[in-house]
């Protein structure tokens, strides 16, 4: 190797997480985001290696196919960054970056998809529904606070962990706990959603309903009513079809009289 | 409707510019969330002098869509247009304060909107595909530069769909929210009662995904605590959420040491 040991410090590791950010800004359905893995890791191949032909060729190997969610993006950004010191430097490695982008990519997007997707973003919007319900205007303050801070200090986190494992997705598991974590936000999501559900005799004015019945009625209505909707899902309904459903039915009410 | 005035084009090419610029954070830049319609839905609400339209127009569409999340190539349909559109046509369209039915049907037009927006979606990653393909030929020092001009100018494409999206849907809005403000009062009432009822539509599409049980525990547990507090103690909404959060989180530390 020809460029004297070149280290990879905490301004190129920063330079890679910002870039990091962007790393969808060119999503397309053939390549996903290799050229925005390429992009992040680009400066640091522009210093490990000074020979313009290996800069070039290994610039081109990372224009590969790649495709993981994109905030544990970050976590083989870090791998791949060590991994091209250590070749750089000269040291032997028992996989290579390709082998370690290929073997992470589906698991990690797997992982993050439930985990950010399908558990801590559904968490941070009943929260901030149920605030909404309660009358707070700071309700998407809150929703954007509890998200962030969660996502933004993982995805910067994933990204030394990465950097300084060389890719051990174990120990990235063992320290964030994404499975346990992730049943943790739906079990309490269910219980806010219970909770929005039992409270609406006293939602918000705009979406109280504004019925002469007991408020214990309304809810027990609104909640077997969600049961109805949720057994309707389950046999095939769209949130499109529902919605236009509820408005034909809503109609309906109104014509009959009953509104 | 509103007369189309230079003050009305200009509002309309501003809110295109901000729903522009939150839509990068959906897919291109970040995705710190500020894109979700329970966060975008305010904003423009506020731009626009009704914040309170949008913070009910938002809450609503993120119970709908939040859990339809993009994994692998599936494109989900573009809350963040429709979050911004029906604000905008709420706020311009009803100066003032927008009244309930017309916040209606502004929600109920996003559901037009879905195929619109992943079909213009679809557009464009086939789009980006194309600048991505000019990458891998070039060689030297252009190769640098083509990397960060393709995958920069998915941004440009990314806004692009976002402002004309906008750009079309708001006028077209407010010719339909003008004709419904003709329409019988029982068409009105109908659409107050189907803003009502959307978070009980919201909470079975969440409930749908986050649980495969039919009558989930953790979503009853919380429900009766809130009836309980609510009805008989007459506890206010935040200190009901406050328990049922609590009530979530002792579920799930007890549904952890169960397993």
């Amino acid at each position: 190797m020809n460029n004297g040991h070149k280290e990879i410090g905490t301004a190129d590791l920063f330079g890679v997480f910002a870039r990091s950010l962007l790393i969808q800004a060119s999503w397309s359905f053939e390549r996903m985001q290799s050229l925005g893995f390429a992009y992040a890791i680009e400066p640091v191949l522009n210093k490990l290696y000074p020979d313009r032909a290996e800069y070039e060729s290994r610039l081109k190997l990372h224009l590969d196919y790649f495709n993981t969610q994109p905030y544990l993006a970050s976590f083989i950004l870090g791998a791949v960054v060590r991994m091209e010191q250590d070749r750089a430097a000269g040291k032997k490695s028992g996989t290579d970056a390709q082998g370690i982008k290929a073997s992470l990519m589906a698991p990690l997007g797997a992982l993050g998809d439930s985990f950010f997707w399908g558990s801590l973003k559904p968490f941070a919007v009943v929260i901030a529904v149920a605030l909404v319900m309660a009358g707070s205007w700071w309700a998407p303050l809150l929703f954007l606070l509890i998200y962030n801070i969660g996502h933004v200090v993982l995805r910067a986190g994933a990204l030394v962990r990465g950097f300084n494992s060389s890719g051990d997705a174990v120990e990235l598991m063992a320290t964030y706990r994404f499975t346990s974590r992730a049943r943790q936000f739906k079990v309490i999501s269910l219980a806010v959603l219970g909770g929005i559900l039992g409270a609406m005799p006293v939602w918000r004015s705009e979406f109280r309903p504004a019925f002469p019945v007991p408020g214990t009625f309304i809810a027990v209505s609104g909640l077997a009513l969600t049961l109805v909707l949720v057994a309707i899902l389950r046999s095939g309904g769209s949130p499109v079809k529902l919605m236009l459903g509820l408005a034909a039915g809503c109609l309906v009410l109104a014509y009959a009289g009953a509104i | 409707m509103p007369t189309i005035d230079m003050h009305m084009v200009l509002a309309l090419l501003g809110i295109a510019i901000v729903g522009g610029l939150i839509g990068l954070d959906r897919t291109a830049v970040g995705q710190f969330m500020v894109s979700q319609p329970i966060v975008a839905a305010p904003f423009t609400g506020w731009l626009l002098g009704d914040p309170a339209a949008g913070l009910v127009i938002g809450a609503a569409l993120e119970l709908i869509w939040v859990l339809d999340v993009p994994v692998g190539t599936f494109v989900p349909a573009d809350s963040t247009v429709s979050a911004v559109s029906a604000t905008a046509v709420a706020a311009l369209g009803c100066p003032g304060g927008a009244p309930l039915p017309v916040i209606g049907v502004c929600i109920l037009l996003t559901t037009a909107l879905a195929p619109v927006t992943m079909r213009a979606d679809g557009i464009i990653r086939n789009w980006n595909a194309r600048l991505a393909d000019t990458v891998p030929a070039a060689q030297g020092q252009d190769l640098r530069r083509r990397l960060a001009r393709a995958h920069l100018s998915g941004l440009a494409v990314f806004f692009l769909k976002s402002f004309v999206l906008t750009l079309v849907l708001v006028p077209a809005g407010l010719a339909a929210v003008s004709v419904f403000q003709r329409m019988p009062d029982t068409v009105h009432r109908a659409m107050s009662l189907f803003v009502k009822l959307l978070p009980v539509l919201g909470s079975a599409l969440i409930v749908r995904k986050l649980s495969t049980k039919h009558v989930d525990l953790f979503l009853l547990a919380g429900f009766v605590i809130a009836v309980v507090a609510g009805q008989v103690f007459h506890a206010s909404v935040s200190i009901i959420m406050l328990l049922s959060v609590t009530a979530g989180w002792l579920g799930a530390r007890f549904h952890e040491q169960r397993s």
